[in-house]
């Protein structure tokens, strides 16, 4: 499991609130606001079942036992509707939660057919309740990381830990560190790097694809099927090549948890060097920081737009 | 009419939910790991906050975790009585939490060892015994030697637990599942005389078969020179072991494993 949330993914050090945007730009989060107190979405009301009850009742003055009767069984139905709901929210969280552990993208399909089922027309407000939760009792931020094909992720909204609050808590380090290497390589090499040389670079550090590692189980496993399903890294078919070859690259998530000024100062570190000692890397690295921040400035913008327009509409709805 | 009994919610901060990931990320955790993890997510939140009393934290944080129908359940290790945590599932469900991490085959090996762990007198199940029902698995099929690699992961995750060569459930599995082997294994599965839960492993009186915790056994005939069994009244024939005490364990700071193999496994 590669679920390490003190950083949302990969250990190195981010500069503080740099993540939250996103290199998208774009806000797709399903919650615009900020506050710590829950959303009105996720009020529980049954007495909202108990008012409208007493507002039909009101408007037929004399209810015959008969039509109490209909009533009560309305009144249940609902209720038993409104729970049914809220047990199938609870259940969407709880499906998410443990789908993001594995890190992979969590589709809309898979929800639908694992846990929402026959209220399928209703997944609109039952995704934007289990969001919130998340949001609110976890501190994930559900975002939809492909708008084409529906998938989602949770991204870790909490604060990234200062180097000194780092406790090793969890067992997940050996295997991020094992990616930072492999991107590392990866960019170094230009961006995408050949399979032969990726299991080169880790035969030097006494990894081999087969073999099983106390550490990493084993390795071929953990980087061609796991790292490749979390999107951390691509694998791709080199074109026209004969016999085929194949290499990897930066994968979506890659680019969604780390910047590549990150990993060149990790490879930077490794070697004992300044990262400006790769003028080609250190150029692209500075090129990707100002359109990350260009990206969160967006971002934050239009969040803020967001959450002025939902202050007023929850104002109204009081 | 329904009223609503249910407590107010309490209040969520970055404090409690920190403190959540991390016990989402850990599976289990022991009650010192608990206290050292809740002080870490002050430290990293709210440093200047006295930190809550641990009971009153976690209460705050089920009463919001109750809409969702999970909680952060305590429990005892069966073996000596150590207080654990772990976020549990209110809902009856099968072997949810681990469904998404293991294999069709795994998960139904998973079902065959639990399986002869409840059937089993000591609440252990033999490694031969559980790899040779490798065949009949459901799935892709599966060889023994992978069965083997199976079987430790699931050590790795803490939902078994292994002592030389045989198998049993680990406290977080207990906690996670018991509802699940409760309405599954009916008939099985055995319950404690003291404490009413699930049992797999203790002491059991030779005379009526009753069964009992080997920390209930601990608390129940604690400062009694002569046990008798609180159902048939016979003599208690048993070694009673001590009360698990955080305080004397931190002090004496002997390993769990020696521990572990002063105490023989009795049943």
């Amino acid at each position: 499991m590669l679920q390490k949330p003190e950083s949302g993914g990969l250990p190195v050090p981010q500069a503080k609130g740099e993540k939250d945007g996103g290199h998208d730009g774009e806000p797709q989060a399903l919650t615009a606001s900020q506050e710590e107190a829950p959303s009105p979405l996720l009020q529980e009301s049954p007495k909202e079942d108990l008012r409208s009850v007493r507002e039909e009742g009101s408007a037929e003055p004399a209810l015959t036992r008969k039509g109490a009767r209909a009533l009560a069984a309305r009144a249940l139905a609902r209720r038993r509707a409104y729970r049914r709901l809220n047990r199938t929210v609870a259940e969407l969280v709880q499906f998410l939660l443990v789908k993001d552990k594995k890190k992979s993208p969590i589709t809309r399909s898979e929800m639908v057919k694992y846990v929402i089922g026959d209220l399928k027309a209703l997944f609109p407000e039952i995704i934007a309740r289990a969001a919130e939760h998340l949001r609110y009792v976890f501190g994930f931020r559900l975002k939809q990381f492909d708008r084409k094909h529906h998938t989602y992720i949770l991204i870790n909204k909490l604060k990234p830990l200062e180097e000194e609050e780092k406790e090793d808590l969890g067992g997940d380090g050996p295997k991020l560190g094992l990616l930072m290497m492999i991107l590392g390589l990866i960019y170094m090499k230009g961006n995408s790097a050949r399979e032969a040389q990726v299991w080169e670079m880790l035969r030097r550090l006494g990894v081999h694809p087969s073999k099983y590692h106390f550490l990493f189980g084993y390795p071929k496993r953990l980087i061609m099927e796991d790292f490749v399903q979390q999107r951390y890294l691509n694998y791709r078919r080199q074109p026209h090549s004969n016999p085929p070859e194949y290499e990897f690259s930066w994968g979506p998530r890659s680019n969604l948890e780390i910047s590549k000024m990150k990993v060149l100062g990790f490879v930077a570190k490794l070697h004992k060097k300044e990262p400006q000692h790769w003028p080609a890397q250190y150029g692209e690295a500075l090129a990707d920081e100002a359109d990350r921040a260009r990206a969160k400035a967006r971002a934050e913008a239009s969040m803020r737009a967001r959450a002025r327009a939902n202050a007023r509409a929850t104002v109204h709805r009081w | 009419m329904h009223s609503s009994t249910r407590r107010a919610a309490g209040i969520m901060t970055d404090v409690h939910r920190r403190f959540l990931q991390l016990l989402m990320t850990h599976g289990v955790l022991e009650e010192w790991e608990v206290k050292r993890l809740q002080k870490h997510c002050y430290k990293v939140h709210d440093r200047n906050a006295t930190v809550e009393k641990l009971e009153d934290f976690i209460n705050n944080i089920n009463s919001v975790l109750e809409s969702l129908y999970i909680e952060i359940k305590k429990g005892v290790t069966e073996d000596d009585g150590r207080p654990i945590y772990a976020l549990v599932n209110l809902a009856t469900t099968s072997v949810s939490k681990m469904a998404t991490d293991f294999a069709e085959n795994e998960l139904d090996l998973f079902r065959k060892a639990l399986e002869l762990i409840i059937d089993s007198e000591t609440g252990f199940a033999s490694s031969t015994n559980i790899l040779n029902l490798v065949d009949q698995l459901k799935g892709k099929k599966m060889r023994k030697k992978e069965a083997e690699q199976v079987l430790q992961k699931f050590v790795q995750n803490k939902w078994l637990i292994e002592k030389e060569g045989e198998f049993t459930l680990h406290g977080r599995a207990i906690l996670e599942m018991e509802q699940y082997i409760r309405e599954t294994y009916p008939d099985s599965m055995k319950i404690c005389n003291i404490c009413h839960s699930l049992l797999i492993q203790g002491q059991s009186c030779e005379t009526c078969g009753i069964k009992m915790h080997l920390p209930c056994v601990a608390k129940y005939f604690q400062s009694n020179s002569e046990p008798h069994c609180p159902h048939c009244n016979d003599y208690w024939p048993h070694e009673i072991p001590e009360v698990f005490d955080p305080e004397k364990e931190r002090e004496a700071g002997i390993s769990k494993s020696n521990r572990r193999s002063l105490r023989s496994r009795q049943h």
